[in-house]
């Protein structure tokens, strides 16, 4: 339980972040809130050789409104998304995730941003920062880039992230007009990771009616994903019991579920279909 | 456990078998894999230092090749240990040829022990997927050239692509 050995820098600004990464592409790792980088150091199963800490950048954990974009910071830990006021009126999908997460020293510790760039397939933002379309900015020896969390997810732990970024901020379009969100989580009883987990952004007409829906699931396959079968089987519709039993059978098309000794490829994808429609009730008894 | 899935590869049955049983090409095919030598008739020595994001290990182990039925089957054997676990288990490959190209089949079961299989079993099925993909793409790749023709970069379409939006993105950033 003893890491291995290895150089620790706390730089004060961003700046001084990346060109310390650039110094050691393959060894150097980032540490955020460390609560995915460190238990697998500690087991000897990641051996960085430098670990380069933005944790103690302050003036990366934000969040605040800007136009119509809700702007997150990095290093904001979860209890901070958790417990936000502006969240939990603007768009309460946030708080929501932020609050099935481990356990209150994860929550006060543990990142957005850690959790994203590590892309556990179990992990609960990916789920949520896909059913927003958020834009994740990230930072590197050349500048900013951008990316669309659809294509951000490449597979198991692994992102569109090059050796040598950061990411900086997580960008989420205000939600307007009448929508409803929720989060939905069966959460494995020993690690409180999702087994499943489905987050759900609907968008309503004047009528009622689905104008759109965007739903994020994670813990299912080896990355998070967009179940775009269920949204279109959903969009059009009037949300009731039907037609949400129906859109969520889609949830599993074209993913090969996975499988481990607590639950099955099968008994998760029945997992999430139930948890699908609950989620997508959820949303529609918050639309506001 | 139960490892199964199907690769469709664009290259005749023969010449798919011919890579499978081939050190050299195996070496490049395989993710991480440092050396690979043969130690015996049909059994090989291996260095695989490999990982998925910040996990990362160094395994070294044997590889046996048995049931040969050129150019329809065959059975490997694995038994290997490494920093993070160890992992000891068996496959069957069955290539089948198909109007546009070979249909490789395999199904195995492999058991993994240590630190990796105690805290990581959640990940195990999902790593092993992603590497068979890696290892089946490199593979169509080597049998999709000639015998004797230079062998292709796996990692260089990747590494071009990545310079590329580097230069993209340091020229945007001029304006």
């Amino acid at each position: 339980m003893i890491p291995a050995q290895f150089d620790y820098q706390a730089p004060a600004t961003l700046e001084e972040a990346v060109s310390l990464l650039a110094s050691d592409l393959d060894g150097a790792k980032v540490l955020a809130g460390g609560h995915s980088l460190i238990p697998a150091m500690k087991l000897r199963l990641a051996q960085p050789q430098l670990l380069v800490d933005i944790g103690r950048i302050k003036s990366l954990a934000y969040i605040r409104e800007e136009g119509d974009q809700i702007l997150i910071g990095a290093t904001t830990t979860h209890y901070q998304l958790e417990s936000s006021d502006l969240l939990k009126r603007i768009c309460p999908l946030l708080p929501e995730c932020a609050k099935s997460i481990g356990d209150v020293q994860v929550r006060n510790k543990g990142t957005i941003g850690g959790s994203i760039a590590h892309s556990d397939p179990a992990g609960d933002w990916p789920a949520a920062v896909l059913a927003l379309g958020a834009d994740l900015v990230l930072v590197g020896p050349n500048g900013d880039r951008t990316v669309k969390a659809e294509d951000f997810f490449v597979d198991l732990l692994t992102t569109d992230l090059q050796p040598g970024e950061i990411l900086r901020e997580i960008r989420i379009k205000k939600p307007s007009g009448r929508f409803g969100q929720a989060y939905q989580k069966v959460p494995h009883p020993a690690s409180g990771f999702a087994v499943v987990g489905i987050a759900v952004h609907l968008e309503l007409g004047d009528d009622g009616s689905c104008k759109s829906a965007a739903i994020g699931v994670t813990g299912v396959g080896t990355k998070a994903y967009r179940a775009k079968g269920v949204e279109g089987s959903l969009t059009g519709t009037n949300l009731d019991d039907d037609a949400t039993a129906t859109a969520a059978t889609h949830v599993c098309d074209g993913i090969d579920p996975n499988s481990d000794l607590y639950a099955s490829g099968e008994y998760r994808c029945h997992l999430a279909q139930v948890h699908t429609r609950r989620a997508i009730q959820a949303a529609k008894a918050n639309v506001q | 456990m139960k490892l199964e899935g199907t690769h469709q590869l664009d290259a005749p049955r023969e010449r798919v078998y011919q890579c499978l049983v081939d050190p050299e090409v195996l070496q490049r095919c395989i993710p991480g894999c440092e050396r690979l030598e043969k130690t015996a008739e049909n059994t090989f020595a291996a260095t695989i230092r490999t990982g998925v994001g910040s996990i990362k290990g160094v395994f070294n182990g044997t590889a046996r090749l048995e049931d040969l039925r050129e150019p329809e089957h065959l059975r490997i054997v694995v038994d290997g240990k490494g920093t993070p676990g160890f992992l000891k288990g068996s496959g069957d490959l069955d290539l089948e040829q198909g109007e546009n190209g070979t249909k490789v089949s395999y199904s195995g079961d492999v058991q993994v022990g240590g630190t990796i299989a105690s805290v990581g079993q959640r990940m195990i099925q999902g790593t092993a997927k992603m590497m068979a993909t890696q290892f089946f793409t490199s593979l169509g790749a080597e049998a999709a050239t000639a015998v004797g023709e230079p062998p292709p970069q796996h990692g260089f379409f990747r590494t071009a692509l990545r310079w590329f939006s580097g230069w993209l993105r340091s020229i945007f950033r001029k304006h």
